[in-house]
Order: C-alpha cells, then structure tokens, then sequence
C-alpha cells in the first residue's frame, strides 16, 4: 500500500518544534499558579454607582488595542490542513513553515489591499499531489481571511520539479475556480480541510 | 388422536391418575400441569403414591405407539415430578431403577429427549453416580443422541448440553478414563457439537469443552477439537435488542479465546489460522486476532511457543510499523511483550532466537531515526525490555552499543534526538522494572548511563534553545535515569539534579525554546526518588535565588511559582514549607515589599491547598495548625491596626482556613476559646473590625458550628449587619462583610429560630425592605437571603424573603437585578468543607421559586423596567445546570431572545450568559429553537460585531452561529447561508484575534452548507 504513496516514510516534525501563539505569549502575562488562590471576587453586588461607559468598556474590552493579523496566525490557519496522502498535517511534515510565510502591507496609502504569500515546500520534488495541497492552502486563506488580503501561494524555489507549471495554476484565478467545479477535487481538498479547526 | 385417547380413558375411569390430569391440561393450561406435577411429588412425599405405580401409570403413554407427542410430554411429566422432588425421598435402588429406565427409553426413542436430560440431572442432583453410571449415561447420549443439531428445539439442546456440562464439571475422573479407554470415544463427542447456532447453547460448549481441552490428552484428536471450536471465530454475533439472556459478543469472544489458548497441541492449527486471519480487513478481525494471539501465547508451554515464535514476531511487527489503528498497535506490542514474558521465565536459548532478529531490524531502524520506523522501534523496545528483567538486560546489550556508536557518529540535532527518543523508551521499561522486580540487574544499563548522562547534560545545557523536543528529550532522560535505582553514581545523580535544577532557575526565555514548566515538572518528578539529593542541593540553590529583601519583587515569581510546586511531592513538602515560613520571617522583619511579603504567603497557601502534606487519619494533621498558622494569628494580633494590608490578611485567612478546618471539635474548640478574647475585643473598634474583615471571614468559615455558642453568635452576627449598612466604608470591604452575613447565617443561626435572630442582629428581611431601602439594606438582605436559600432549612421563611425582592425589581432600578446573580454565584465560603448547609436541591428551588415569575413579568412589564427582569433573570439562569433549565426552555426562548437585545456596556455580562445558554441549546435541544430560527440568526448576527458587544460576547454569538447549520435543519437554515456568509466577512477582520478564530470557524461552518447542495445535485 505504502509503496504507491511518492514519499511513504517523510520526515515528521515534533509538535513541540512547531509554532505556537501560546508559547510565543511572554510569561508575564500569563496567569501565574498562585493567581486563583485569593482571587478577587466579582463584586456583583456592587455595580458601577453611576453609568460610565467609556470608562467600563475600555476596562473590560480594550478593543481600542488592534491584534493585526500575523504569519502565526495565518499559520495556524493552513498547519492544521491534511497532506492528501499521510495522516498527518502540513505542519507536522514541513510543507508550510512559519518562515514561509509573508505578509505585505498595502502598496500606497490609497489601497488597502495587503497580500499573503505562502511558500509551499513538497515532502519530495517529484510529488505529484503538490498542486492539491496549493489549491487547498489557497482555498482555506480565501475563505478565512478578510476581503483586503490578496492570497498568494507558490511553490518555494527549487523543492519541485513541477514548480513553474504548478505556480502558473495556482496563480490563475480562472482555472482555480475551474479546479473548484472538479467534484474529485472539490472531495479530496474537504478532506484535507476537514481537520481544520 | 391423543386427545381422543384421553378423553376415552376419562369416560372409562372415575377416579383418573395424575399422568391422565397432566396430558389432558399440558397444552391448555401450563400452571394447571404444573400444579398436577407438584400434587403428584407431594403424594409421592407422603407415601400415598408409590413410584412403582407411579411409573406402571405412565406405561401406556410413555409408549404410545402412535403419538410422539403424547410420549415426549410424558417424559415430561416424569421429568417435572423429579425436578421437584426432595433428595431423600427416593432409595438409591430406586434412583438407580429410574436412571436405567431413563436410559433404556433413550436407546428406543429420542422423544422427549430434553425431559429425559433434565429428568437425569434432577437424579443425579439427588445423589452422585458411580463411575460405571457416569460413563453409560455420557455414552448413551453421545450414541444414541448425535448430532446435537437433529433437535430443533433450542430448550431441548439446551438441556442436553447442561446435563453434559454436569457431567464435566463434576467426574472428570470418570470422563477421562472413558476417553483413554476407548479411543472411539473423542471423536463421536467432539462432532457431537457440531453446527450449534444458538448463543446460550454455545456458551455452555465452551465451557464444558474446556475440560478435555485443558485436561486430557488429546494429542490425537487436537485438529479436530481445534477446528470444531475455530469453526467460530471470529464472533459476529449481535445479540437482539432487548435480549432476555443478556449475553454478548464479547461473553463468547472471552470463552471462545480461552477454548483456543487451552492446549499447546493446538499450535500448529491456531497460529497459522490466527496470522492468516490478521491480514483481514475487518479491525474487528484484526482485534480478535490479536486478543487471541496475546492468550495462547500465556496458555501454550513456552517450548511450543518457540516454534512460533519469530513467526509472530514477523507478522506483528507490521501492525507497529505502519500504525493502521493505534489500539492494534498496543495490541501487538502486548502480544510481543508477553512472548519475551514466557521466555524469560523458562531456558535463555528461546528467549536469544526471538530477540536476535528483533534488536537487528530495530538497529536497522534507529539509523535512519527519527523516522516512523525508528519511532515505532522505540516502542517495541520499550514494549519488550518492560516485560521482564532478563529481556531488558538483552535488549540494552544489544541496542545501547549500536545507539550509541550512531549517536557519537552524527552531529545532526534531528537525529540525535530520534536516537534520544528511543533510548528514552528503553530506560522508561527500566523505570517500570525497577518499581516492581527486586530482582532487576541493572549492570547492562549502567554501562552506558555515564554515556548517556553527558549527552543529555549537553543538550540541555549546550543545544540551542529552539530545539525544543531535543531539549525535552534530554530532560526526560535524565529525570528517568535518576529514578532508576544504581543506575547512576551518586556524583552523576548530583550533575542531573544540579541540570535540571539549573534550568529553573536560571533559565530565562521568552516563548519558543521556554521550557521551564517541563523541567519543574521533572525536578519534582526527581524529588520523589531521591529527595536527599534535592534536599541538600535543589533547595538551598532556591534559597539563594529568594533574598529575603529583594529588589525586584517580579523577578522573584517564577522562582517562587517553582518552589511552591515542589510541594506536591511529599517526600520535600516538610522542606519545602518550612523554608518558605523562615523566608516569610524574616522578609517580615526586614519590612520587605508588601507584596513579595504576599507572594511567599501566596506560596505557603498553595502547598498547603494543592500538596502533599503529611495527613493523619485522612486529614492533613494538627501540628501544622500549630507551627504555621499559629504564628501568623499571633501575628496580626500583635500588629497594629492597617499594619497587615487586606489582600495581605486575605491571604493570611485562607492559610489558616485550609489548616484548621479540618481538625476536630475538640481542637477546634481549644484554638477558638484562646483567640476569642483578643478577636472580640479587636473588632469592637469599627476601623479594627473593617481592616481585619478578609481574615475574620475565613477564620469562621474553618470552625465547626457546634463550637461557636449561640450567644457569642449574635452578638458577632450585629457587629457585622452594624458594618454593611456603613455608607462610608469601601465597597470592597462591603463586599466580603456580606459574605460574612451569609456565612453566619448559614451555618451558625439555628433555624427553628432563624427570624428572632435575625431581628435580634438587625438583620431582619421584611424590616430591611420596608420603606425605601438604602442600597446597603438591599445589599444585606441578598446576603441573608442567599445564606438561607442553600442551607434550605428554613424553606417558608426563604420563600417569603426571595418573594419581597422580586417585587423590589418593579420600583427599583437595574442594580436590584444584577443583585440577583449573587444569590446563585460560586462561593467557596459556603461549602461543605467549611462545614456549611448546602442543601442538594437550593438551586432547583430557586429556580421554581423566582424563573416563572420573572418570565411572567417580563411579558407583561412596561417596557421602562423590562430590563430589570431580563438582567435579573440572567442572574439566576448563569448558574444554573443546564439540566434545571432544560423542562422549561420552551418559555425562556423569549425573554432569552429579548436578553441579546440589551446593548449597554454594562449588559455584556447579563448577554454573555444569554449566549451560553443559546450554546447548550444548540447542541442539546436544536428542535426548541427550530421555530425561531429567524430572530435567533439575526440577533446573534447581530451581537457578532463591536462596539455594541464586547470581544467575549462577539465570541460566543460565532460560537453559537457555528452551531445552527450542524443543529438545525437544512432547510431552515439554507434561506439565511448568503446573508450570514457575507455579514461574517467584516467578523473574519474584527480587532481580536479570539473572535477572529471563532469567526473562521463559524463561516466554514456556513459554508459547509454549499456542500451539502453540491452532492445533492
């Protein structure tokens, strides 16, 4: 069975070596073991005296504080994807990596147009299910990022064969939409979807 | 034609017998028979009848000549009169008569053939057989009676089999020496069997054919009664729903394994049959396959399982290499561990022929590590060395040259941590030995443990900080080899505690490569096998980094977080509390910042809440009482008023809290009489009693009511209502005085004269309320109230109460409602640790009591102070079970949805719960909600964007979006796919990153829905 798969036996990463937000959070804001002890209890029975909701909604949502969208983020976004042929996530064999991914900001002050790119790198230079694992990567940021974001997802420089034709593909608005009528296609790029969260 | 046979002989005789009853109602009337039987065992009782003529009245129907029928039931009959008849009525002559007689019929006539069985199994219950009886009743069944599948019936097969099972299980004697005997025998009596279908019959087969199977030899006739059992496997029975008898697949997968596993003789049959059936694409096969293997290989001599043995280790092995299902996996890995177990048992030259291909192709896989392959080598080391000494001294002997020599000859991190993984696995089978086998040699480890110790040591300390799983790979193995006894010196142990220690402290990284939890996990882990080392070299390292006046208090917390940790182990806890009290001391007395001051108490509470503190009876003992909180209540009864801050006290309470409330009534009593004094005095001063509120609360909630008298009671009940209803005092301070009151009442007031005291202390409902009452009356009487509702003893008078302040929601404004949430809010003061009345019903009875009143209202009220009933009945519903909730969601959908409405900042809260609730409902009651779907899409919609809703809330309105095109019907939700898909576009670019995740989540959810479409068309 195993011998029909291009790479049966690839290289898998240690989750503990992916990327993450939360190890990334520096530990002074994360909640330390003796912070539930004596906790402050919620003081129901004392609501604010008088009405001040500037006050009261910068307290409880700064939302004045923008999270941007980030290359974990994105990451966390398209890791969690299945490669179409091993059991296991994009994260996990390498194919995405943080490093790989980019995000510039809008040209000129007048667009608002930031673009995503997303350097893909097969587990072998001749696998043939690189165009699959594009089109999926690409279908995941379309349907999760904002309107503003530009989705461009490539083949990085020298780790396929196919590279050229495959970038061609993914680049071309047409034949994705056309890839997306495929119902074979359409089923294995749902699977590989599937274990995003 | 045998009823008129009947009915002629009634015309013919008067007085009729009872064989003549027995047919003429058998078939009508079956407690009628049954009752003709008994007549007939008390006549036979009281020697009215005799058994001759008993028998000589059976005559002409137990050989009928032209009804079978009327035979069988006659059989019957006597077998129904036996069945009930008393041991000692009948003489062995008699029996012996009987049982020939029986005997005789069988050899004549297979009518009635299961009576006939049932008949004997009621004699042979009356006396035991001979060997000469035992050996002609199983030979004339198994001759005259074979094969078991001519009889139709499953009753009359059943009780053929038990009456063999009968046999079995008490003459083995007698049934062995039949078989050696007589060769002709085995073979009439395994095919005897042959074609049984019926799960209950089965059973019984199983069972009874162990006998032979375990116990004679059957070497000649091993194939046979081999195949008449494997005929079975694998078990796809699924019993019928509603099954009577109750047997399951599993029942019969159990004996059928155990007929299998039975005989070493059956070796060359199974094990061929077993890995061919292994290559099934049935995981259930598979499953079956592998439980069987892992029997046999426990049943067989070790000597037959030699034969096998690298045979199993070549099928299995493919199970572990490329995992299909984790749980085969396991399965095989058990299978190859047991094969080691019965060889270490018995001679070494087995045991070296199994392991030799098995330690090649694992050092085959380690080089190319990490791989699958290589990680799945670990765990069959693992899986092999933990099975018993000898195989892990072999395994070590074999692998930790070849890792080793790879290990030194790569310089790549990747690999050598592939390489670390799987000696982990190994050293982790070690740890296991070392726990439970005394006699584990640990020589072929120790050979290689300097080795292995200096390269986790340097990739702990020298590896660079990103390679995490290396790191954490190095720090697992040094944990497991200081937890292996003599595995290393005790230098070395030094050097392993002293690295991981180091990381502790000293280690500074921010996110990825931060791996400190790990490395105090693994130091506490340490502590547990050798404490001393920790003791004397881990603990004064901490003691270094807690200056007992230090500079920067923050740079202090992690170093403390870690120390505190340590106490969950208890072989450190005395240690490591009594250095944290000494450290407290002396911070104390060189007035060190309040707040390191806080935290050392801090860490002090949560060794002694979350550790492992030396207990007596089941309870952490007194002597702790004593020597720390002690201390500290002398403390502040020295100190002078404000010198202790409240968060400081608070801390303080909670230490003597958690101390003293589990102590005994006796002890309690000593310790409360010797604070009284100095406690009432100081709470006199209102200031003092304000300051010293944080701890005052937690001391009363440790004692036991029965120790506080009813006097002192009130008069500690007035101080604090005479506190709350201060208007100077800080809300704060308010806040923890009520949960006094309600502590108070609770637990101390007796409830048959709950109202007096109440009005003795000033605390009374009716005359707090009466009038306009202040926000401090208001706020008092929640107190009391909530304190009455969970102890539910005094259920009139709580009622009442809860009735006057649902009726204050009409005049007073939205505050009166946000009260209520804290009538049902979680309070860890009023538990059953602290020896409260928390009534299992209260929250039940709430809810009866206030929801349908506040539905009500809120359906009828102006829509000026609507919002007080919905922010007050979200109050109640937030902590509620869902299960309360549950019989009245029809009407709660309302005002829930009116709920999501509410759009001022300080509503989130009373929205949030809103949501939670719509959540559960979503996912356990989608048909309630199905006719709404419309408002309920557009509101959460709605509360899906700022600034209106705040992050949390934007979060659980996508959360429960997410829900409806899984909950819901399709079609009732496609109508609203485009709008939601698109509105969600400005949620996929909210400011929070939390709500963005949900929003993702949300919108594959509705774009899902296209999908579905697709296949339909």
């Amino acid at each position: 069975m195993d011998a029909d798969k291009d790479n049966a036996n690839p290289t898998i990463l240690n989750p503990s070596d992916l990327p993450s937000r939360r190890r990334s959070t520096p530990a002074a804001k994360r909640p330390g073991i003796f912070d539930a002890l004596a906790p402050a209890y919620p003081r129901l029975a004392e609501p604010p005296s008088s009405p001040e909701p500037s006050s009261a909604s910068s307290d409880s949502d700064p939302d004045s504080d923008r999270e941007e969208i980030d290359s974990q983020e994105i990451y966390d976004l398209i890791s969690t994807i299945s490669d179409p042929e091993h059991p296991l996530s994009l994260g996990s064999l390498g194919v995405v990596t943080i490093s790989d991914i980019r995000i510039t900001p809008p040209p000129s002050p007048r667009s608002r147009i930031s673009t995503v790119t997303v350097l893909v790198t097969p587990t072998t230079s001749a696998c043939s299910l690189t165009t699959v694992i594009g089109l999926g990567i690409k279908v995941r940021l379309m349907n999760a990022l904002p309107p503003r974001f530009r989705v461009d997802v490539r083949i990085k420089e020298g780790t396929s064969r196919t590279a050229d034709e495959v970038n061609k593909q993914l680049a071309d608005k047409e034949r994705v939409a056309a890839a997306m009528e495929n119902l074979s296609l359409v089923g294995v790029v749902r699977t590989m979807l599937a274990t995003c969260e | 034609m045998g009823h008129y046979n009947i009915l002629k002989s009634v015309q013919e005789d008067e007085e009729m017998s009872d064989i003549e009853l027995y047919l003429f109602e058998v078939d009508k009337n079956k407690d009628e028979a049954q009752r003709i039987a008994a007549q007939s065992v008390s006549r036979l009782e009281a020697k009215t009848l005799k058994l001759i003529d008993l028998i000589t009245s059976l005559e002409p129907y137990i050989n009928d000549k032209d009804d079978g029928s009327i035979r069988a039931k006659t059989v019957t009959y006597l077998a129904d009169v036996l069945s009930s008849l008393p041991a000692r009525v009948l003489s062995g002559q008699e029996r012996r008569l009987l049982c020939d007689f029986i005997l005789g019929r069988i050899e004549g006539d297979a009518e009635g053939i299961g009576a006939s069985a049932r008949a004997l199994t009621a004699l042979e219950g009356m006396g035991k057989w001979d060997v000469a009886t035992i050996q002609n009743v199983m030979r004339t069944f198994i001759e005259n009676t074979h094969p078991l599948r001519q009889y139709k019936l499953q009753t009359e097969r059943y009780a053929l089999v038990q009456l063999i099972d009968l046999l079995l299980a008490k003459y083995r004697d007698a049934l062995r020496q039949l078989h050696e005997s007589d060769h002709e025998f085995m073979p009439g009596f395994i095919s005897y069997f042959e074609g049984e279908k019926d799960p209950r019959n089965l059973m019984i087969i199983f069972s009874l054919l162990q006998v032979p199977m375990t116990e004679w030899d059957i070497h000649a006739n091993a194939q046979d009664l081999f195949d008449s059992v494997f005929n079975y496997f694998p078990i796809t029975f699924k019993p019928p729903p509603d099954d009577p008898y109750g047997i399951t697949a599993q029942d019969l997968k159990d004996r059928l394994r155990d007929c299998i596993a039975a005989n070493s003789d059956f070796a060359p049959y199974a094990f061929p049959q077993l890995l061919d059936k292994l290559d099934s694409t049935s995981m259930n096969t598979k499953r079956d396959v592998l439980h069987t293997i892992q029997a046999c290989v426990v049943g067989y001599e070790a000597k037959t399982i030699n034969l096998y043995s690298v045979t199993l280790w070549d099928a299995l092995k493919f199970e572990i290499l490329n995992v299909q299902e984790e749980d085969l996996a396991v399965e095989s890995l058990k299978a190859l561990g047991l094969i080691a177990a019965k060889f270490a048992e018995s001679a070494e030259g087995p045991l070296n022929a199994y392991l030799r291909p098995i330690i090649k192709e694992c050092n085959e896989h380690l080089e190319d590590a990490p791989t699958k392959q290589s990680e799945a080598a670990g765990r069959i080391l693992h899986a092999l060395a933990s099975s018993a000494p000898a195989v892990a001294d072999k395994i070590a002997k074999g692998i930790l040259p070849v890792l080793f020599s790879l290990y030194n000859g790569s310089q790549s991190i990747t690999k050598r941590r592939g390489l670390l993984e799987a000696l982990n696995e190994i050293v982790a089978a070690y740890v296991k030995l070392d726990e439970v086998r005394p006699d584990l040699n640990v020589e072929a480890l120790q050979a290689f443990a300097s080795d292995a110790l200096e390269a986790m040591i340097r990739a702990l300390l020298h590896a660079p900080r990103a390679e995490v799983s290396f790191r954490l790979a190095s720090l697992k193995g040094l944990s497991q080899l200081v937890s292996i006894r003599k595995a290393l010196s005790e230098k070395e142990t030094e050097r392993a505690v002293d690295a991981i220690t180091n990381i502790v402290l000293h280690e500074q990284i921010e996110g990825h490569g931060n791996i400190r939890a790990q490395a105090i996990e693994a130091l506490t882990g340490v502590a547990h096998s050798v404490p001393l080392v920790v003791r004397d070299r881990s603990v004064p390292a901490f003691m270094v980094e807690l200056p007992d006046e230090p500079s920067d208090v923050s740079a202090q917390a992690p170093v403390l977080e870690a120390f505190a940790y340590l106490s969950t182990e208890r072989q450190v806890f005395d240690t490591v509390v009594l250095r944290l009290k000494n450290k407290y001391g002396s911070a104390r007395h060189q007035e060190a910042p309040k707040t390191y001051q806080r935290s050392l108490l801090l860490a002090l509470l949560y060794a002694f809440t979350f550790g492992a503190p030396m207990q007596e009876d089941g309870i952490t003992r007194s002597t702790y009482y004593t020597e720390y909180a002690e201390p500290l209540l002398t403390d502040i009864a020295s100190s002078g008023q404000g010198e202790l801050e409240h968060s400081t006290l608070d801390v303080i309470g909670r230490i003597v809290n958690v101390l003293f409330r589990p102590q005994g009534a006796h002890f309690q009593s000593t310790v409360y009489n010797k604070n009284l004094q100095w406690l009432s005095s100081a709470v006199k001063d209102k200031a003092e009693a304000v300051s010293l509120a944080p701890f005052t609360l937690q001391y009363y909630a440790a004692i036991r009511p029965e120790v506080v008298d009813a006097e002192d009671l009130v008069s500690v009940l007035k101080a604090q209502s005479h506190l709350a209803r201060q208007t100077t005092s800080d809300p704060g301070a308010i806040g923890t005085v009520l949960r006094h009151i309600s502590l108070l009442v609770n637990k101390f007031v007796n409830p048959k004269t709950m109202q007096a005291t109440l009005e003795a202390s000033n605390i009374e409902v009716g005359a707090l309320l009466s009038g306009t009452p202040a926000p401090q009356a208001i706020g008092a009487a929640f107190a009391v109230v909530k304190g009455l509702l969970i102890q539910g003893k005094s259920g009139a008078l709580a009622t009442r109460y809860l009735q006057a302040l649902l009726e204050l929601l009409a005049s007073e404004g939205k505050d009166v409602g946000r009260h209520f949430a804290t009538l049902l809010a979680p309070d860890d003061i009023l538990s059953k640790e602290n020896h409260c009345l928390v009534s299992g019903l209260y929250k039940q009875k709430i809810f009866n009591q206030a929801v349908p009143f506040m539905i009500e209202a809120v359906r009828t009220a102006d829509t000026s102070i609507k919002p007080n009933y919905l922010i007050a009945l979200s109050g109640i519903l937030r902590w509620l079970p869902y299960s309360v909730i549950e019989p009245s969601l029809q009407s709660l959908i309302a005002p829930l949805l009116q709920t999501l409405d509410l759009n001022e900042p300080g509503e989130q809260e009373v929205k949030a719960s809103a949501l939670i609730i719509f959540e559960s409902l979503l996912m356990h009651d989608p048909t309630v909600v199905a006719e709404h779907t419309a408002s309920l899409v557009t509101r959460l919609l709605n509360s899906t964007t700022g600034p209106a809703n705040n992050a949390s809330v934007r979060a659980k309105a996508l959360q429960c979006l997410a829900l409806a095109p899984r909950q819901l019907k399709r079609e009732a939700v496609v109508p609203y796919r485009r709008q939601v898909v698109k509105k969600l576009q400005a949620c996929l670019d909210d400011t929070k990153r939390s709500v963005r995740t949900e929003a993702v989540k949300c919108r594959t959810a509705w774009l899902g829905l296209d999908e579905g479409n697709d296949d339909d068309e």
